[in-house]
């Protein structure tokens, strides 16, 4: 094995060189920060962190960053599921049940088990980008508009699996997600679409509304009753999942890693898609799909497994084709070009040494995200114990304060205070929040490459059904979403008859 | 001949839906409609695409409007259907409860507001406090002295570590 020998010499380079390890320690460390912040991205963190990695050598520089990026991912899980804070795009998938875990008492055991998935999944698909990059890079080359188009038909499909009690309304604010996806500039010609003449609207506001959907809105509900409001937020209890447990959720995570692996080879599919598509997929194998939704562990090991195998499958486009995966890649693929090395082929040929010592020190990075998350952990489920009078209050500040700090825009809070409480009156009456932020993301990306597509076939539907992965996507969709209605049907009718209890088919 | 099985009582009284949830679904389903016309007749003013082959900026407005019109009106139809439950099941927020919600919404458009003028830190340590005041919590002595130690904390944390700038204000500019 060429590959190992190469990695076995850059895990000994990396021994060799302890400053690299002690700035892949702080870029970890400072991403799982980032992550949980909420408005601070893996993507801003990188951005911010680029300059700083300017004078170091390749190896420090690259590894400090790719700790960021992977901590990054992780960090959003921790707020996701003790606060109900996405402090990422995907820990909106995490924060479903995640969230719901901790209402339970056992918000310990979730972030065990979304830190151990993060490592499994995250470490998965670093051992596949070092030994099926080649193999896999070509996969991403299938990849066109129509494709593209197609996965994001088979995101939105997820919106029906994700409603919660009414299918319903949960199609009410994923075709509302739509609409309001539809905000900003025209994909094809740059005309400006609903902005009302605001130039802030000219990009869909898309982590505000979600911030305000999901984090402000749960502050606003806790104004509502006095024994809330003064009572102390739930225990933490404990951190490490047993294994008989946790062994039940190998499949699942093995299955979402996989998923994630491909979702991040795909250029402009990113670890939120992931986390959505690996959610669904674990809840249609599941034997109890009833309890997703209602805190189940099973749903934070996919979402978490599925967004950081995420990391491996963006890196491996970006390093072996020069073609980011994400926006996180994107801006990791300016720091390779200002370090002096040119993404592509070549790369493994000229300067394998140097390749290989990256990919050891991205190991080491996964472990030591395992290591400083379980450590920090306790430390970090302190914010439980804080009072709810004091919490909440600091929960609105982040919000205002992360969303700022997206584009360091004032518009950009009044969007976020909108949607809170548009958030709130949607709790209230039970229209669940997640299809519009999933909506929010696959909107844009359907309609852009749908039109796209239409361009290149010149104007005929043909590529709906002529190309095999588009077809076999779509298929798929149909499925995903027809399944649950008809299982929801299903199990109406046999209720109507016998007189059983409530349908969700039916609750309006 | 036989007529359908007429659905239980049981049933029917799974299905029932209390008179304030009726009210709530019929007004968001109402707005969710008016929603969606006015945004499918303001499609009517986007240019044509000037791509042959494109099918325009107002197509996907359009198909997402319609079907957000079609779902809100089955929700309507779901909803008129549904017999009445008799009240909603679980704790009932009383007028002190959307009271303190409605001050938090307040205060929160305050802050923003105060923001663009006296920045960051005054506006959020004056924010924190009232939220904390509406939350319970309305010691004179720990009241100003969390709400200025957690601004001043996030800000370290924005400002310094992450060399992410916060509003100064234009009045302190």
């Amino acid at each position: 094995m060429h590959e190992l020998d190469l990695l076995m010499g850059g895990f000994a380079a990396l021994a060799a060189n302890p400053l690299a390890l002690l700035l892949a320690l702080v870029g970890v460390a400072l991403g799982i920060l980032i992550g949980a912040l909420p408005g601070l991205t893996a993507t801003m963190g990188v951005a911010i962190l680029l300059p700083f990695t300017f004078g170091m050598d390749p190896v420090s520089g690259l590894l400090m960053i790719s700790g960021v990026f992977f901590g990054g991912i992780y960090g959003g899980s921790v707020t996701a599921i003790l606060l109900r804070i996405p402090g990422t795009p995907a820990a909106a998938a995490t924060a479903m049940d995640g969230f719901e875990l901790t209402k339970k008492g056992m918000a310990g055991v979730a972030l065990g088990t979304a830190t151990l998935s993060s490592f499994l999944g995250g470490t998965a698909s670093i051992i596949v980008l070092i030994f099926m990059a080649p193999l896999l890079a070509g996969f991403a080359l299938e990849f066109s508009a129509s494709e593209s188009f197609a996965l994001a038909v088979f995101g939105l499909s997820i919106i029906a699996s994700i409603s919660g009690r009414s299918v319903v309304k949960g199609l009410i604010a994923g075709f509302l997600g739509l609409l309001i996806a539809t905000v900003g500039m025209d994909p094809m010609d740059g005309f400006p679409r609903f902005t009302g003449g605001y130039t802030e609207l000219f990009n869909v506001p898309f982590i505000p509304v979600m911030i305000g959907l999901f984090a402000a809105a749960e502050a606003f509900k806790s104004l509502e009753d006095p024994k809330v409001r003064l009572g102390m937020a739930a225990a933490l209890g404990r951190i490490i999942p047993d294994w008989p447990t946790y062994r039940r959720m190998l499949g699942t995570v093995a299955r979402s890693t996989g998923l994630g692996v491909v979702i991040g080879i795909i250029p402009g599919a990113g670890a939120d898609i992931a986390a959505y598509v690996a959610y669904n997929e674990a809840k249609r194998f599941s034997r109890t799909p009833e309890n997703y939704g209602k805190g189940e562990l099973a749903g934070v090991a996919a979402c978490e497994a599925g967004a950081n195998g995420c990391t491996g499958g963006a890196l491996l486009t970006m390093l072996t084709l020069g073609i980011p995966g994400d926006a996180v890649t994107a801006v990791m693929l300016g720091a390779l070009t200002l370090q002096g090395l040119q993404p592509g082929p070549l790369l493994f040929k000229e300067h394998a040494d140097l390749v290989f010592t990256l990919f050891a020190g991205m190991l080491f990075c996964y472990v030591a995200m395992l290591v400083i998350g379980l450590g920090s952990l306790r430390f970090m489920g302190r914010v439980l114990q804080m009072p709810k009078s004091v919490l909440t209050p600091v929960i609105l500040v982040l919000c205002v304060v992360g969303t700022y700090a997206i584009n360091n825009s004032l518009f950009d809070i009044g969007i976020m205070l909108a949607a809170g409480i548009a958030g709130y009156f949607m709790q209230k009456w039970d229209f669940p929040a997640s299809p519009v932020v999933l909506a929010l993301i696959m909107g844009p990306m359907a309609e852009a490459n749908f039109r796209r597509a239409l361009s290149l076939s010149g104007g005929s539907y043909d590529f709906l059904y002529s190309r095999p992965i588009t077809a076999i996507l779509l298929s798929i969709a149909i499925l995903t979403l027809l399944l649950p209605l008809v299982k929801r049907w299903r199990a109406h009718r046999l209720e109507s008859r016998a007189g059983g209890t409530a349908s969700p088919l039916n609750q309006a | 001949m036989s007529n359908a099985p007429a659905r239980s009582d049981a049933s029917r009284q799974s299905d029932a839906i209390p008179m304030t949830t009726k009210i709530a679904n019929l007004v968001i389903s109402v707005v969710l409609i008016a929603i969606a016309a006015s945004a499918i007749a303001t499609t009517a003013d986007f240019p044509k695409s000037m791509l042959a082959t494109d099918v325009g900026a107002a197509r996907f407005p359009i198909i997402h409007a319609g079907a957000l019109i079609l779902l809100s009106l089955i929700l309507i139809a779901n909803t008129l259907r549904a017999p009445t439950a008799a009240a909603a099941g679980g704790p009932s927020v009383g007028v002190a409860g959307y009271a303190g919600v409605a001050l938090g919404m307040l205060a929160t458009a305050g802050c923003i507001a105060a923001m663009e003028y006296v920045g960051y830190g005054p506006a959020t340590a004056v924010y924190m406090a009232v939220i904390m005041a509406l939350m319970g919590q309305r010691s004179p002595l720990w009241n100003p002295v969390l709400a200025v130690g957690v601004t001043g904390l996030i800000y370290a944390v924005f400002h310094y570590a992450l060399q992410v700038p916060l509003p100064v204000g234009s009045l302190f500019e």
